[in-house]
């Protein structure tokens, strides 16, 4: 058990803190003061949705149903980022070697990392759900018990969608070290987990109707669909001491149940991912030369398609924008005709300015939730001694970068603007103001994420899930984007509701985020030396 | 010629360099000895501009490395004591990578990597991913990348580390090679009868202070370099 205790706390000390940064001569205090800023920020923001949902549950006599909704959330966030990142997480990180030669168990190792995994997952979970939970108790003022659960239910609400996750993860890198293009296809198989997992969800009508006619409550309802919500509810409405500690029981016996069985198989998997099945009987080998800007698109592009966490990472959000446009071009037409049947008196006409919004806010909401550069100088871990000392100045490295980025982002973008422009007949205005939107807004966001990086680089990263996705940058550069949408989405609605012309809107948009654009690269054309050489590794 | 000029260098209280000067001429193949901790790779990652330094001056052939990062990188190679590549990259491809950045013409890289790639008898490997690559070879594969594009300045932290004897035969044939062309090949290493045989000039540092520099004869005198070195670390 002792040793169990020392490698938590060492892994956990090294993984799990992301406060540490790779920089020189700057404060603690001033580290730490803009990622503190976000996350009150995200807190704040959480804390008003919950607040304007329980007003209008009050009336109903549903408060408990803000707790439902954020458990579902956090559970639903919780799985699927968990089915891309666990296998990162828990095969082939830096450390195996080290632990592997250790006089521990193996399912030891599989423990400690699973554990990692959950506390992430944690605190990750806290920013979302406390500020409800705390709402809640402002409006209701319940007794001590609920306090008592909602801590219980904040500790174990990520433990089931972790544990799904740790079980895809296992099958996904068990078959994926079967095949040469490993990464490649240990992504297409974490995307495809995601899409089923997000398929089943929005086509479970039938199966939760049913049990809703058969449920005799809400929180029978609520825990025949999803026991480790439905409990919390149950004791947050009926606290009972027996419930609580069934609850608390059968996540524990879940997680080593589980970690149990998977742990015969851990070293197994673990033994076979590492090797790298090599062609030898292709030796020819071909010289080629090109330009330092090719060279470096193609480096960052191969290590963008080598990395699963990487790809699925970045790659879900513009997926999805792409799907989003599919979706609209193939649906739009039976919608508008659903629309017609029930008023054939809607003009199309009159909406159309809207689909002009639509498309730019799915442009808007795709750059800013995709950071790509946020990690990529993290993911250079040691080698970034390698970049530091090629005769090139770090300004460009750093440019090379955010159009490495650029050239995985734009082409996905630019399909899904063609299949909006074909199916909503926008007028030519809107069409440039959305294609001048699907250059700027990547760029804006991927030199926000790189400056970010540069600023909170993690350069001792374990596994790649870690610089991509449990790190400071990645943080701060997923709560900068939410800001951003967040902050345009207000002003945008206070701007129109004056009924200004919605172009007119779009081109204010579009002057104030190329402002802020060329304001960012003149900032980092200035301090990119500086912060490129404060990084150490 | 690299010129270090009373350079210091703090880790916080620490001082890994106090006040370092010595000069390394055009020609010469320059050991660099210490022990564990000393300030070799330190004052390594500044000749190179990999770490910034908080006094004194480095010149490469006459240009600051402070003021003119990128013109003096373009004249040194630099061969890390662990070889930091791109693991998830083709062999070939990130040597390509490196004489891409250094804008080497398609001639010479192709002559280049030809000629050390049969040297160091890895040519059918070139095809192969670095991360399916043992020490040796990819130390191999930092040194090709390194010589491809004719560097003016050979800087290497221990360069014979996890390479095979013949390998190590031919490092030193190369080196020898570049001196007679007048290049400065500038190295570190604890292995003190390697440097002993091989470099004209010598410097040792202990704590971040130079104790000794100067040429091998001098230094040494009648004395084996492992000797001196033992006298001189007490």
């Amino acid at each position: 058990m002792k040793k169990i205790m020392t490698l938590i706390k060492v892994s956990l000390n090294h993984d799990m803190n992301i406060f540490r940064i790779n920089t020189k001569k700057q404060s603690k205090l001033k580290k730490i003061l803009l990622p503190l800023l976000l996350v009150a920020y995200l807190m704040f923001l959480m804390g008003i949705y919950s607040y304007k949902l329980m007003e209008m549950l009050v009336p109903l006599h549903l408060e408990f149903a803000v707790l439902t909704f954020f458990g579902i959330a956090v559970s639903f966030i919780t799985l699927l980022e968990g089915i891309y990142k666990s296998g990162s997480l828990l095969f082939n990180s830096k450390d195996d070697n080290l632990l592997f030669s250790l006089p521990i168990k193996k399912r030891t190792i599989l423990f400690i990392k699973v554990f990692k995994f959950y506390v992430f997952e944690l605190l990750y979970n806290s920013l979302f759900l406390a500020p409800a939970m705390i709402v809640y108790a402002y409006f209701v003022n319940p007794s001590w018990t609920y306090y008592l659960s909602s801590v219980v239910a904040l500790l174990l609400l990520p433990i089931v969608p972790i544990v799904l996750s740790v079980i895809i993860g296992f099958i996904t890198t068990y078959l994926s070290s079967k095949v040469k293009g490993k990464s490649v296809f240990q992504t297409l198989i974490s995307l495809g987990f995601v899409f089923l997992v997000m398929y089943i969800s929005f086509n479970s009508d039938g199966f939760v109707s049913n049990i809703a006619a058969k449920a005799a409550s809400y929180n029978e309802m609520i825990t025949k669909i999803y026991y480790p919500l439905g409990a919390y509810i149950t004791l947050v409405t009926d606290f009972n001491v027996i419930t609580l500690l069934i609850y608390i029981l059968s996540h524990i016996a879940l997680y080593i149940l589980v970690l149990l069985l998977l742990s015969t198989l851990y070293f197994r998997i673990n033994s076979s991912i590492k090797g790298v099945l090599v062609n030898h009987k292709n030796k020819a080998y071909h010289i080629k030369s090109t330009s330092k800007l090719k060279a470096f698109i193609k480096k960052e592009l191969n290590r963008f398609f080598t990395t699963p966490v990487f790809m699925v990472n970045a790659g879900f959000g513009l997926i999805l924008f792409v799907l989003a446009s599919i979706m609209a071009a193939v649906r739009f037409d039976a919608l508008i005709k659903i629309v017609l049947e029930n008023d054939p008196t809607f003009d199309l006409e009159k909406i159309r300015p809207a689909f002009s919004i639509i498309a730019f806010g799915l442009v808007a909401f795709t750059s800013f939730m995709t950071s790509i550069t946020s990690s990529m100088i993290s993911l250079e871990g040691s080698s970034f001694n390698l970049l530091k000392s090629l005769p090139i100045k770090p300004i460009k490295i750093v440019m090379y970068k955010v159009i490495s980025a650029l050239a995985i982002m734009l082409p996905c973008i630019l399909l899904g603007d063609i299949l909006l422009f074909v199916k909503f007949r926008l007028d030519i205005i809107s069409i440039i103001l959305i294609l001048i939107a699907s250059f700027i807004l990547p760029f804006l966001s991927e030199l926000i994420g790189i400056m970010i990086n540069l600023k909170y680089p993690k350069m001792d990263a374990s596994t790649d899930t870690e610089a991509v996705k449990q790190s400071m940058s990645s943080l701060v550069s997923t709560f900068s984007g939410m800001g951003i949408l967040g902050m345009s989405a207000l002003v945008f609605y206070l701007i129109a509701r004056t009924g200004t012309n919605t172009n007119i809107i779009l081109t204010l948009f579009l002057l104030f985020y190329g402002i802020i654009t060329i304001l960012l690269y003149a900032l980092l054309n200035k301090k990119c030396d500086k912060m490129f050489n404060n990084i150490i590794v | 010629m690299i010129e270090i000029k009373n350079v210091t260098k703090k880790y916080g209280d620490k001082v890994a360099l106090n006040d370092v000067s010595f000069t390394v001429p055009d020609g010469e193949i320059f050991a660099f000895i210490g022990h564990n901790g000393a300030g070799k790779t330190t004052l390594i990652k500044a000749i190179v501009g990999i770490h910034d330094f908080d006094n004194g001056e480095i010149l490469i052939n006459g240009k600051s490395i402070k003021e003119n990062p990128v013109s003096c990188k373009s004249e040194i190679a630099f061969v890390p004591d662990n070889p930091e590549l791109y693991e998830n990259m083709k062999a070939i491809d990130f040597i390509d990578f490196i004489c891409d950045m250094y804008e080497v013409s398609a001639e010479v890289r192709d002559k280049n990597i030809k000629r050390y790639a049969k040297l160091f008898e890895i040519e059918n490997n070139l095809n192969d991913p670095i991360s399916s690559m043992s020490h040796g070879m990819k130390q191999k594969i930092a040194l090709i990348s390194a010589l491809a594009h004719d560097p003016k300045v050979l800087i290497m932290d221990e360069p014979f580390v996890g390479l095979d004897p013949k390998a190590v035969f031919d490092v030193k044939e190369v080196m020898n090679e570049m001196v007679k062309e007048g290049k400065i090949i500038f190295f570190s290493t604890h292995i003190l009868d390697v440097a002993e045989k091989l470099c004209s000039k010598v410097a040792i540092i202990k704590n971040g202070k130079l104790v000794k520099t100067g040429s091998m004869k001098a230094i040494k005198g009648d004395k084996s370099l492992e000797k001196v070195f033992l006298e001189l670390e007490g």
